[in-house]
């Protein structure tokens, strides 16, 4: 049995690691020997060819049915890991830990079905091992559970350029600057992660359902789905999430990695604030409804110049006050501001480097100030070689992160990591 | 044991299913004549292949070199292919639009002929699907050569050189239009080049480039994303695209590619052109209006030209550095021009020397 295992996965290694499979993710640069700042500005952020790319569902932007399919091509599989060190100093009680960090991996394919008709999955295996001594290192825990982050199904240009839908599992419009492809490996943008209380929604998580996505004219594109909810359990929730995302990019582009673009997004979403079985404790403030709402809005902009881009987020988020825990009369709603800035700038040719700047605050209710966060990061980032549908990145990243109010709770985070992609 | 064994042979023969496809040469064509196969990766020529009704034979390429180079296929003897397609202008003309007979300007550039053998579809709106079909042109275009296919096999049926010439090689005289054009098309498909240091550092040889010309290709085929059009061994995918080019006279815009199959997608959509032997064939674009490489790079920097109207969603404004846009012309330039000497050597057969 043993033996079959390992016939398997040689079979399989041998599989990707043959010339010639399919395009968007390094499978996909791998089917044209493209070299990956095709489609990215530097491996992951997309820059304007790749967002074309990625929105024509990972066709070439205006030559759909001339290409290959997957079915023409070898197996469009890709994997991404990275691996290094990892320190993390906590002032206030002098602790510093440290370890070699082995990040998630991650199994990836994409490719065209049929003209107009493409795919893209995403899995993460489930990792238990190795996690012996990472117990307390928190984030550097290098186990993870098994996922399928992606899995969906793109109809492009069902009316010209102006609808095209996604279906199954993805990641939603409404998140204007894309959290997957952020040059960043520990630090998150906090506001996407951010849960309020007896919420389980996280703005960061991809979601299932049905996206309907177009461009217009002028530079207007524009995001609408509807969805299960982020954390929902379908058993327990009847009222689907709706979310809408509109941006218009200024100048030629679609604002990666030229142009100015700007945009606006809302996201309404229910929760169940009592359970349809009878369950005795508390779940909400006790007689809400089944289902209260929340809500996420905010605005966004890319503004470019030169290798230069300027990339913020800022939101509004308020929930019913019958979704989190009891509280007293005179705290009205949860409602919190977020946001962050990043600035990121690639230098020499073919941006084979790239640095980064970035500021992420959460500034929740008075009555909840020790969630409060303050977070400054930066990194640089530098690809080695020029190879087609490789990429290997040698990536420091450090970030100093204040969370509460009264008692702030201070740390440094510093990584320096291999990051691999193929 | 033995389902492992299973499992082998399954596996063995779904890789080789899948080699035996990956390496299908059949190259799916759509109905509007372009490959359907999507882009390939940028490297070497293949051999050209002859149409089975026109076998290259050495007599029939040499008739057709001669032709080539005579001027009394034109009404007034004063132009021949070459007039218009010089092998020392990188066999285009110093334009910008080419000049025919009593000097009159055509309304586009006059392309390569070399390595136009390895086109799909000729002409910059790809209106002919063939060399032989597209060697008719020029002869009848009023402000080309100016003649009719009519006056000019009386031309040549009365030169006794080319009617024994002709006879030896297609077996039959009069001499015909069909015989003059496949004459010219065999010569054509001997005008490729296939050494360059960019073939050869595509072979293995990594000294053949220059740091700069390395970055160049890596631009090219990253950042620039150029072979996004420019690619395959041709560097070019023998399709139509809109680069927001100026018209040469203001407000009346060339249709291009939309003549031929009458889409408003195709409004002002030329072939992408070859980037082999670039350098040698200055002006650029269809119109010769960009004077130097370093110019149509600083147009494709801006995300096209200033036409907004049907531009092509692939033209995005690059950000490309002053070192970036060096490496680029770097590549273009030496790295791409050939060496293969039976073409860099072709010389105009003078009028002496030409059937009589
Ligand atoms: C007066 C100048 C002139 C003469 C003479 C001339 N051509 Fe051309 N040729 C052009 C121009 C201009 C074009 C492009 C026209 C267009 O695309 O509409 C062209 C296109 C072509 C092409 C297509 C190349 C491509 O990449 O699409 C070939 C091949 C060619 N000519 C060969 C010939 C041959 C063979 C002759 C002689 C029989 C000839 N030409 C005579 C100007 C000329
Ligand atoms: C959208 C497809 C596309 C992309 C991307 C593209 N090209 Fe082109 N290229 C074309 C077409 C089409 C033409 C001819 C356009 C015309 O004349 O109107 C052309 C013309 C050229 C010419 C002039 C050749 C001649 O004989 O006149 C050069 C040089 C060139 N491209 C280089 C590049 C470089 C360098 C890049 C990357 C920075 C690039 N191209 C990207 C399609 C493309």
């Amino acid at each position: 049995m043993k033996r079959l295992t390992l016939l398997i996965v040689s079979a399989l290694t041998l599989l990707v690691l043959l010339p010639e499979p399919s395009q968007a993710i390094p499978a996909l640069a791998r089917k044209y020997g493209f070299n990956c700042n095709m489609c990215h500005t530097s491996f992951t952020k997309l820059n304007d060819y790749g967002q074309r790319f990625r929105d024509n569902g990972y066709q070439q932007p205006g030559q759909e049915g001339l290409e290959k399919t997957v079915f023409e091509t070898f197996p469009p599989i890709s994997l991404r890991t990275s691996t290094g060190l990892m320190i993390m100093h906590e002032p206030d009680s002098k602790s510093t830990t440290s370890g070699f960090h082995l990040n998630g991996l991650d199994l990836l394919a994409a490719g065209v079905m049929h003209k107009n008709i493409s795919f893209l999955m995403i899995y993460t295996p489930r990792i238990d091992e190795p996690r012996a001594g990472y117990a307390s290192v928190g984030s550097m825990d290098p186990s993870q559970p098994g996922a399928l982050e992606s899995a969906n199904l793109v109809f492009s240009n069902l009316v010209q350029d102006v609808l095209s839908l996604r279906v199954g599992r993805f990641e939603p419009g409404y998140q204007a600057i894309s959290s997957k492809r952020s040059y960043y490996l520990l630090q998150p943008y906090e506001v996407y992660e951010f849960s309020t209380p007896g919420n389980n929604f996280v703005f960061a998580d991809n979601q299932i359902g049905i996206e309907a996505t177009g461009h217009f004219r002028e530079g207007i594109k524009y995001a609408a789905g509807i969805v299960n909810g982020s954390g929902a359990n379908p058993d327990n929730n009847n009222a689907k999430d709706l979310y809408a995302n509109v941006s218009k990019t200024f100048g030629r582009g679609e604002g990666q990695s030229s142009g100015q673009r700007v945009g606006a997004f809302g996201y309404l979403g229910w929760v169940p604030t009592s359970l349809m079985v009878p369950f005795s404790g508390a779940t909400g403030d006790g007689d809400g409804k089944i289902n209260k709402s929340f809500y996420r809005i905010g605005g966004h902009a890319s503004l470019n110049y030169n290798t230069f881009n300027l990339q913020a987020l800022f939101m509004y988020g308020s929930d019913d006050k019958a979704i989190g825990p009891v509280r007293a009369v005179s705290q009205g709603k949860y409602h919190f501001t977020g946001g962050f800035g990043r600035l990121d700038w690639a230098a020499l040719p073919n941006n084979r480097m790239v640095a980064s700047a970035m500021f992420n605050w959460i500034t929740p209710p008075d009555f909840d100030k020790s969630s409060r966060v303050r977070a400054i990061s930066t990194l640089v980032r530098y690809y080695l070689g020029d190879w087609t549908a490789v990429n290997v990145a040698l990536h420091g990243e450090y970030t100093y992160r204040e969370t509460g109010y009264t008692t702030i709770a201070k740390q440094h985070q510093f990584a320096a990591l291999l990051d691999f992609d193929f | 044991m033995q389902r492992s064994l299973f499992f082998l042979v399954i596996l063995g023969s779904a890789l080789l299913v899948a080699l035996a496809w990956a390496e299908n040469p059949q190259v799916p064509i759509t109905e509007s004549g372009v490959v359907a196969h999507g882009p390939v990766r940028v490297g070497n020529l293949p051999p050209v292949i002859a149409p089975a009704d026109n076998p290259q034979t050495s007599a029939k390429i040499l008739l057709g070199k001669k032709v080539y180079f005579d001027t009394r296929l034109s009404k007034d003897n004063t132009v021949s292919c070459a007039t218009c397609h010089d092998p020392s202008k990188g066999w285009s003309d110093s334009g910008p639009t080419s000049k025919g007979i009593n000097s009159q300007m055509g309304g586009r550039r006059s392309p390569p002929v070399v390595n136009a053998a390895h086109s799909r579809l000729q002409f910059w709106d790809g209106r002919a699907p063939t060399l032989e079909e597209q060697a008719k042109g020029p002869i009848q275009n009023p402000i080309e050569m100016g003649n009719t296919h009519d006056a000019m096999l009386r031309t040549l049926n009365d030169i006794p050189g080319y009617v024994t010439e002709f006879k030896s090689v297609f077996g039959t005289s009069p001499i015909t239009v069909d015989q003059v054009a496949q004459a010219i098309a065999a010569f054509e498909r001997t005008v490729v080049t296939t050494d360059s240091p960019f073939d050869r550092f595509v072979q293995g040889d990594v000294s053949a480039l220059t740091p700069l010309e390395k970055q160049g290709l890596e631009i090219f085929n990253g950042k620039g994303h150029c072979s996004a059009c420019h690619w395959g061994g041709q560097l070019s995918d023998g399709r139509f695209h809109n680069l927001g080019v100026e018209p040469i006279e203001p407000g009346k815009p060339d249709e291009g590619r939309r003549a031929v199959t009458k889409s408003e997608r195709d409004f002002g959509a030329f072939k992408t052109p070859t980037i082999r032997d670039v350098a040698a064939r200055a002006p650029y674009l269809h119109t010769g209006k960009e004077q130097t490489l370093e110019d149509v790079v600083r147009l494709y920097n801006r995300g096209g030209g200033p036409e907004d109207a049907n531009l092509d969603p692939m033209m995005l404004p690059l950000g490309l550095s002053e070192t970036e846009i060096k490496a680029l012309v770097a590549f273009m330039t030496r790295a791409m021009t050939s060496t293969n000497p039976e073409v860099a050597d072709v010389k105009p057969i003078p009028a002496a020397e030409l059937p009589k």
